[in-house]
């Protein structure tokens, strides 16, 4: 019984011993954004270690009823960083996913998204994607968030460029997170392959935080996020702004990059007013682990929470350095705004640079 | 066991009940090795609610296990006999504070930390400071008489409680207690109440008293060659009336399982003692720690250091903090079992105690870290092993046994503040056999058809061990 219920489970067997060293001590409840919003321990970090567990032992059986629960997951990484035994648990999330698939449990969105990655090499399936090739010297990974917002990549390479870094862009596939948080392990080992032949390089700037996250971890490439490579090449400016900054999850817990935007803002003359939460005790956007695709209104509950800790500040703009942050921090702005009539604007800090660097032109 | 979830449905709304079975089987869970899962989970928003799903579950003998944030230790909250988990968690208001009364009034499933941070801007704390502080429930604390690395100065959850409101088997509401430090009333029914785990009733409310938030801080760290000489240092801390904040110790295990784990460089000592003290005036402060200091140096510490830098006080306070992560790394296919994990003993007799524990370990082919709070004489231990083999686990239960019998032979008792569940309950009926009738007297009366919490206490099962499945899997 044991060795056919392991080898059904090929994918979380090899967290059997992260499971084991999970002590359930609910550590991992403190800021789960999920759990603050449902407040069933079933849906937050312990929750679906346990469910993990069970579905290792055959104890529970993959069913659509978990796979929502384990879905329901932003990969915020909070859990990693109170578990007190450091246990993988996102690692434990995605492969029980991986099992949940492997089961015939993903959802239609998530097939949606995977077949347009395989079919076209990004998560809109587009096929007229319009590269914004560069001959430079520095590989830079443009990513599908990038990919898809034209005008801001143009703006992103002209900021390099500007700055004396000559960016090399040619065409690309997507990095395959998507394929790979959201359980599609097989798919993902092919597109792996796929990826190196269309990005064969040994080191890296990227655009977006999550790509640069899968870069390094993924492909083992060597990766800055652009925000690095950037600080000590900017000239100052007087913006005299007022602004309070967002941390993105990738980059507060994940890539650790938690001065540099800071100093960029304010080398631009852009005061920051932080909020409650900031740094490495950042909360989630509510964007993140595919939950804005098939979660909606849990991603938007969660996003507006970090939009009313924006408004607190009193500020009337707030800055993240992350597309997917952008994006649902916007979006609960707006609805904010339309119910509540309190406003904020949400802006990329690429924009910023943008205007920084006009102005240092201009003075 | 067949419970009538529309019923439930009817009381609380459809979504605050839930009888999938990958929620049964996650609430069927806590932080001890058991598990069992109960029929249906239901989340009360009210007090009236509560005394409704009580009434339905008397009249219909279905047993009810309340449940806070589900991270007790020794069983608390593993529904032995099924039935309904009552999750209290949705019951999270601050209903008070007021700070001239020295007091608050909560919910039951108000979180320690959160607690915290509303009474900070009164210029109060709750005193019990659990390590679970930022994911515990009031109500989880009162179930346990739960404590923590303040205790020395402060005590534990009953010696902060002034009063509660209480949901009986029956569905009645009763107020025990009152708004007063001091209370000659009768009964002390409210004090009763703490620590008995849910068996006699569910908290619904709680008067809790508050302490004012020093000013002054300052810590402290010394190195001892011998255990006995870092237990000797502790007792005459406490005999010679001072009145550290913070006073614990961790043992050889402990250090050599943080410097592998985390690569700080804590000395290859007997055991490490760190002390805390706190007040409103730097002087007294000062001269507590001074006075501290000197007795560590009578009794032969070594690598004594002092500060009130915040920053160092981190550092010095580091590996206590780290130790939890580092026996999960202590060696390769050791899991960090809760088993024997708190016990208090006289403080004269810590270190013998500690030392009683190694060789029992060893004995037992298991490993055993000693570590805590010790100058309130509690000790935290933990079982590593290699949680898939019967024999580990025949070891661990033999070790179970071994410690208690020893920590009772000395005058010390089986839970300091982790409370007994039912990983305890063999070593706690043993240790409490001239009273168990008068326990059962006074849970028949409270709750005749024996529906809360059942099996727990002096009801526990006699061997631990197979009274639930475990959570691991043992395969050889």
């Amino acid at each position: 019984m044991q060795a056919e219920t392991q080898s059904k489970t090929k994918y979380l067997q090899q967290y059997e011993k992260q499971m084991n060293m999970c002590i359930r001590c609910a550590y991992c409840f403190e800021q789960c954004p999920v759990i603050k919003e449902i407040q069933w321990d079933t849906d937050g970090a312990r929750g679906k270690v346990i469910m993990s567990y069970g579905l290792l032992t055959g104890d529970l059986k993959p069913s659509q009823y978990i796979a929502d629960k384990v879905f329901r997951c932003t990969f915020c990484r909070d859990c990693l960083d109170k578990c007190p035994s450091k246990v993988d648990i996102l690692k434990i999330i995605e492969n029980a996913r991986a099992e949940l698939v492997k089961a015939g449990f993903a959802s239609e969105t998530h097939k949606y998204i995977i077949n347009n990655i395989k079919s076209t090499g990004n998560i809109y399936g587009d096929t007229e994607v319009i590269y914004q090739n560069q001959q430079g010297t520095v590989p830079l990974f443009v990513g599908c968030q990038y990919l898809g917002r034209p005008n801001k990549t143009k703006k992103y390479i002209k900021i390099l460029q500007k700055l004396g870094i000559k960016p090399l862009v040619h065409e690309e596939i997507c990095c395959g997170f998507p394929m790979d948080v959201l359980g599609f392990k097989e798919d993902y080992e092919k597109h792996k392959q796929e990826f190196k032949k269309k990005f064969p390089h040994d080191e890296a700037i990227a655009f977006c935080p999550t790509c640069t996250v899968f870069l390094n971890e993924g492909h083992d490439i060597s990766t800055k996020h652009v925000l690095q490579v950037i600080l000590e090449k900017l000239p100052k400016a007087n913006l005299n702004m007022k602004v309070t900054y967002h941390d993105p999850c990738d980059f507060s817990r994940g890539l650790k990059i938690i001065e540099e935007p800071r100093k960029i803002l304010e080398k631009l003359g852009v005061e920051i007013v932080e909020m409650k939460n900031i740094k490495e005790n950042s909360r989630c956007c509510g964007g993140g682990g595919g939950i804005l695709m098939t979660d909606q209104e849990l991603s938007n509950d969660i996003a507006k929470k970090r939009i009313r800790e924006a408004l607190d500040t009193g500020v009337d703009t707030l800055v993240t350095s992350c597309p997917t942050c952008e994006t649902t921090l916007k979006k609960a702005a707006q609805d904010i705004a339309e119910k509540e009539g309190k406003t904020i604007s949400v802006r990329n800090i690429e924009d910023i640079i943008w205007l920084g660097l006009k102005n240092a032109e201009t003075s | 066991m067949k419970v009538d979830v529309k019923k439930l449905i009817e009381i609380v709304g459809e979504e605050n009940v839930r009888d999938n079975i990958a929620d049964l089987y996650v609430y069927g869970s806590d932080a001890s090795v058991h598990t069992k899962c109960p029929d249906v989970i239901v989340r009360p928003g009210s007090i009236k609610e509560v005394q409704k799903i009580m009434k339905f579950a008397n009249a219909n003998k279905i047993p009810v296990t309340p449940r806070g944030a589900g991270s007790g230790m020794s069983g608390q909250t593993v529904p032995l006999s099924g039935g309904i988990v009552l999750d209290m968690k949705k019951m999270n208001k601050i209903i008070q504070i007021r700070p001239e009364d020295v007091l608050c009034k909560v919910e039951p499933g108000v979180i320690n930390d959160e607690l915290n941070k509303a009474l900070k801007s009164y210029g109060f704390f709750f005193p019990p400071t659990p390590s679970s502080g930022r994911i515990c429930t009031i109500g989880g604390m009162i179930g346990t008489n739960a404590s923590g690395n303040r205790s020395v100065k402060y005590g534990a959850t009953r010696d902060a409680i002034l009063g509660m409101k209480v949901v009986l088997a029956n569905g009645d509401l009763v107020t025990l207690g009152s708004n007063t430090k001091v209370d000659s009333s009768g009964y002390q029914l409210a004090k009763l109440m703490v620590g008995s785990e849910g068996t006699l009733g569910v908290v619904v409310e709680a008067t809790l008293q508050i302490a004012p938030l020093p000013k002054i801080r300052a810590m402290g760290i010394a190195n001892f060659d011998t255990l006995e000489d870092a237990g000797n240092m502790i007792s005459e801390t406490i005999a010679k009336g001072i009145t550290p904040s913070m006073l614990e110790l961790m043992d050889n295990i402990a250090i050599t399982a943080v410097n592998n784990a985390q690569g700080l460089n804590l000395p290859d000592v007997a055991a490490i003692v760190i002390f805390e003290c706190n007040g409103m005036m730097k002087e007294t402060v000062e001269y507590e720690i001074d006075q501290i200091k000197e007795i560590c140096k009578n009794n032969n510490g070594a690598g004594i250091k002092v500060t009130d830098d915040e920053q160092e006080m981190k550092d010095i306070y580091s590996g206590r903090k780290k130790l939890f992560p580092s026996l999960s790394k202590y060696g390769e296919g050791l899991y960090t079992t809760a088993l024997a994990d708190d016990m208090a003993v006289p403080m004269s007799k810590i270190a013998d105690t500690v030392q009683h524990i190694h060789s029992v370990a060893k004995k037992n082919g298991v490993v055993m870290s000693a570590y805590g709070h010790c100058g309130a004489g509690l000790i935290h231990t933990k079982i590593l092993m290699d949680t898939s083999k019967k024999t580990q686990w025949q070891g661990a239960k033999n070790a179970v046994k071994e410690i208690y019998e020893y920590v009772h032979s000395i005058g010390g008792t089986t839970s300091g503040e982790h409370g007994i569940g039912f990983s305890k309950g063999p070593a706690f009926k043993l240790e409490k056999k001239d009273s168990l009738d008068m326990m059962r007297a006074i849970k028949k009366a409270l709750d005749p058809n024996n529906i809360l919490n059942p099996h727990k206490l002096m009801d526990s099962p006699d061997d631990w061990l197979t009274a639930t499945p475990l959570r691991y899997q043992v395969t050889n």
